[in-house]
């Protein structure tokens, strides 16, 4: 169901390049906002870039996006030249920097955590502590091995359960692998709600805030 | 230094108010329109608002924040849009701000950095436009060097070496007004 692929409302028509979009179905994803008040203010951060079929599937809710394009900051490419935690969590938080306030209700992650070394993955958390709250939630996507081979895909959506998939503009960061018990200790802001692990090898993810966080 | 009529100009069909702001044409300043507003040269300022649509075209580039029932963006803007009914930006759009609108819509290729906020139920008048009020207050308009291809009903001039100042006086162009920064 590519909504996109239509006339959308009447004086522009949609891109012609959508209709050739490949999909990609998720059992994880319609979760997501099963336990949101959908009638009600969302806010969502997206760590990709802003895509047509994003922002339309977006459209139907009252809702912030924040679109962060952390695949394309420099620092992607340059995490080995970061030099402490503390140095790595300022990195971040200059990233990450929204309306004090801000609560996320939902964090578009795709596979950006197989790309964060164990410094990264725990700067990313501490910089992003501040706008979880109890109701937020998160999806993305995780490897536990090299042999998994992640190809340079860059995701949005199309409907609930179903994903547009591009190849991504940007160089590919260099990946690194973590297992669900490692990601569970140096993602202290969330706890573990489902997984999934596709034919791929990739692990899709759903998880929520802990229950230490205060709620916001 | 020679000075001009206004650079600013209104499409002649009788039935379409558009007023054109031509390529080569840069203001410094705020722009407010009572018509809808096409954008092909270059503005900074603090806001452009049009209580109709602003359309700004592939050469436009603006630096202000945007206020209009329609927002198109072909161009580059760096600032925040707030339209009332919809903002769209298309393949060769580059936008860096906040986006405010009911509607939102990219097209596939457009660049967006910034945060969207997205209401389908909420309609957002913009502010109205300052009442077209003559000013004494002259708008420094440059044109590029080479400029004779600003706007068909450009009457902006220069020598062709440098960037050229001209007078521009608000009352005189109908539906819009500009506003020296």
């Amino acid at each position: 169901m590519n909504t996109v692929a239509t006339q959308i409302d009447g004086d522009e028509p949609a891109s012609a390049p959508l209709r050739g979009l490949a999909q990609q179905p998720s059992k994880l994803f319609p979760s997501l906002f099963r336990s949101l008040a959908t009638d009600e203010r969302l806010t969502i951060l997206e760590v990709g870039s802003a895509l047509p079929e994003t922002v339309d599937f977006f459209s139907r809710y009252k809702c912030r996006i924040h679109f962060v394009d952390l695949f394309a900051e420099p620092l992607m490419q340059n995490l080995h030249r970061v030099s402490g935690p503390e140095e790595m969590r300022q990195e971040f938080e200059k990233l990450l920097k929204f309306p004090d306030g801000t609560k996320l209700d939902i964090c578009l992650l795709w596979d950006f955590l197989c790309y964060l070394d164990d410094a990264a993955l725990r700067a990313f958390n501490n910089a992003l502590r501040p706008y979880v709250s109890r109701r937020t939630r998160v999806h993305g996507y995780g490897i536990h091995h090299l042999a998994i081979r992640l190809e340079n895909k860059q995701y949005g959506i199309l409907e609930e359960d179903t994903l547009s998939v591009r190849k991504r503009r940007v160089k590919q960061p260099k990946t690194h692998p973590h297992t669900q018990v490692e990601m569970r200790e140096m993602l202290s802001c969330f706890d573990f709600e489902r997984g999934l692990l596709l034919p791929d090898g990739k692990l899709e993810l759903l998880l929520k805030a802990r229950n230490n966080i205060e709620n916001g | 230094m020679q000075e001009s009529p206004p650079t600013a100009t209104r499409a002649s069909a009788p039935t379409t108010k558009t007023a054109v702001i031509g390529a080569g044409i840069e203001i410094a300043g705020d722009v407010s329109a009572s018509a809808d507003l096409s954008i092909n040269g270059k503005i900074s300022g603090s806001i452009v608002q049009s209580s109709h649509d602003v359309d700004i075209a592939e050469s436009g580039k603006v630096k202000a924040n945007i206020s209009a029932r329609v927002v198109k963006v072909a161009g580059e803007v760096e600032g925040n849009l707030a339209g009332s009914e919809k903002v769209f930006i298309s393949k060769t759009g580059r936008v860096q701000g906040n986006i405010v609108a009911p509607r939102v819509q990219l097209e596939d290729g457009a660049i967006f950095r910034g945060s969207i906020d997205m209401d389908p139920a909420k309609v957002i008048k913009p502010a109205a436009p300052a009442p077209a009020k003559k000013t004494t207050e002259s708008s420094r308009v440059a044109t590029s060097a080479g400029s004779s291809s600003a706007g068909p009903d450009s009457k902006a001039s220069g020598n062709g070496t440098g960037p050229m100042h001209a007078k521009v006086t608000g009352g005189k162009e109908p539906g819009l007004t500009l506003k020296s920064g």
